[in-house]
C-alpha cells in the first residue's frame, strides 16, 4: 500500500552552500539522497512531495559542517503481511513465479499456486488450469495475498499465495492477442 | 520489527507510524507522481531524466492499475467510501481492488468483518453500488 507520511532526518550541509538559498540546496540535496531508497521500517520512498519544517542547525564541530533537522511528506511503499493486492508476473519458472508491484518484488511458490494449475514448459513458461481456461504467464496481471515479507535494512522481499478465495489471475495477456 | 507484535494488514496491525499515516490509492498516487513527473522535466538541468528506479516502477505500477482516472472521480470515490465508517487502509484496499460482492469485499478485506460494522450485506452492497456508480459515471 501506498501511504503519505512524514518523516524527519538530519541532514549534513557543507558551509558553502549557506547563503540566500540555503533552503532549495538542502530540500535538493534531501530529494537526492532520500529518493529511491527503502528502509525496512518505512518501505520504499517514492518522492518527496513538501518539506514541513527545517529546524536550527548545528554547527559539527571539527568540521564546519551544520546538521539540520529537516521534516518533511513523502509517498511511500510499504509491503504488510495480510495485505491484497495487483500485481505483474515477471517471471515464470517450475518452483513458482515471480510478480512485480512497484518496486517491491513478490513470489509466489508452487505451493501456494491451487493445485489445479500445471506448470508448463515450454517458450513461454506458464501455469495452466487442466481445462486450459486459466492461464498465468508473463505480463499476466494477479491478484495476490502477501503472506511474508523480508526486510533487509536496503531492501524488501515478500512472499504471497494465490490460494484463496478471489485471488489469482485478473486479465491474461494471451487472450487479448 | 524489533520486538513489536507480529504485523498483519487482515486485522489491520501495520505498527502506529502507518495507521497514523494517510493511505493513498493506486489512483491517488498516479495523479501525484504524474504532478511530480512535469514539475521535474520543468526543471532546468534535466531533472527528468534522473528519476529512481522506485520512481520509475511505481508510476508503471499506479498507471496499470488505477481505477479511476479522472481527478475528480478519484476525489468521490475517497469521500464516498470516507462516509461508511472505514479505516484508511481498508478505504484504500476497496478503492484499488473494486470488488463485485459483498462476499468478495470481506474477503479482500476480513477487517470489515469484526466489531459488526457491517452487519449484513445491505450496507456493504450499497457501498460497491456507490463505487461502481462513479466508475461508470466517470
Amino acid at each position: 500500500m501506498f501511504f503519505h507520511i512524514i518523516l524527519e532526518r538530519n541532514m549534513q550541509l557543507h558551509p558553502r552552500h549557506f547563503g540566500p538559498h540555503l533552503r532549495d540546496k538542502l530540500v535538493a540535496k534531501l530529494m537526492k539522497d532520500v529518493e529511491g531508497t527503502c528502509s525496512g521500517r518505512h518501505g520504499f520512498v517514492v518522492a518527496i512531495t513538501g518539506v514541513e519544517d527545517v529546524g536550527k542547525g548545528l554547527i559539527r564541530e571539527g568540521t564546519g559542517f551544520v546538521t539540520f533537522p529537516v521534516k518533511y511528506q513523502c509517498v511511500v511503499f510499504r509491503p504488510f503481511k495480510g495485505e491484497i493486492l495487483e500485481a505483474v508476473v515477471t517471471m515464470v519458472n517450475k518452483m513458482g513465479f515471480f510478480a512485480e508491484a512497484g518496486p517491491v518484488q513478490i513470489f509466489v511458490s508452487n505451493h501456494l499456486i491451487p493445485d489445479d494449475m500445471e506448470f508448463q514448459s515450454g517458450d513461454v513458461p506458464n501455469y495452466t488450469t487442466s481445462d486450459g481456461s486459466v492461464k498465468i504467464q508473463k505480463e499476466s496481471e494477479v491478484r495476490l495475498k502477501i503472506i511474508g515479507t523480508r526486510v533487509d535494512a536496503t531492501e524488501i522481499f515478500c512472499i504471497g499465495t494465490i490460494k484463496d478465495d478471489y485471488l489469482g489471475i485478473i486479465s491474461d495477456p494471451g487472450a487479448a492477442s | 520489527m524489533s520486538g513489536e507484535e507480529e504485523e498483519n494488514a487482515a486485522e489491520l496491525k501495520i505498527g502506529e507510524e502507518f495507521l497514523k499515516a494517510k493511505c493513498l490509492m493506486n489512483c491517488e498516487v498516479a495523479i501525484i507522481l504524474e504532478h511530480k513527473y512535469e514539475q521535474l522535466q520543468h526543471m532546468s538541468d534535466g531533472g527528468a531524466d534522473q528519476v529512481s528506479q522506485v520512481f520509475e516502477k511505481s508510476q508503471g505500477y499506479v498507471k496499470r492499475f488505477s481505477r479511476y482516472k479522472n481527478p475528480d472521480a478519484v476525489r468521490q470515490v475517497r469521500e464516498t467510501l470516507s462516509r461508511y465508517g472505514l479505516h484508511e487502509f481498508e478505504l484504500c484496499t476497496l478503492g484499488n481492488l473494486c470488488p463485485d460482492t459483498a462476499d468478495e469485499a470481506r474477503a479482500l478485506v476480513p477487517s470489515l468483518v469484526p466489531g459488526g460494522r457491517f452487519k449484513g450485506d445491505e450496507k456493504i452492497d450499497k457501498m460497491l453500488n456507490d463505487l461502481s456508480l462513479i466508475k461508470k459515471f466517470e
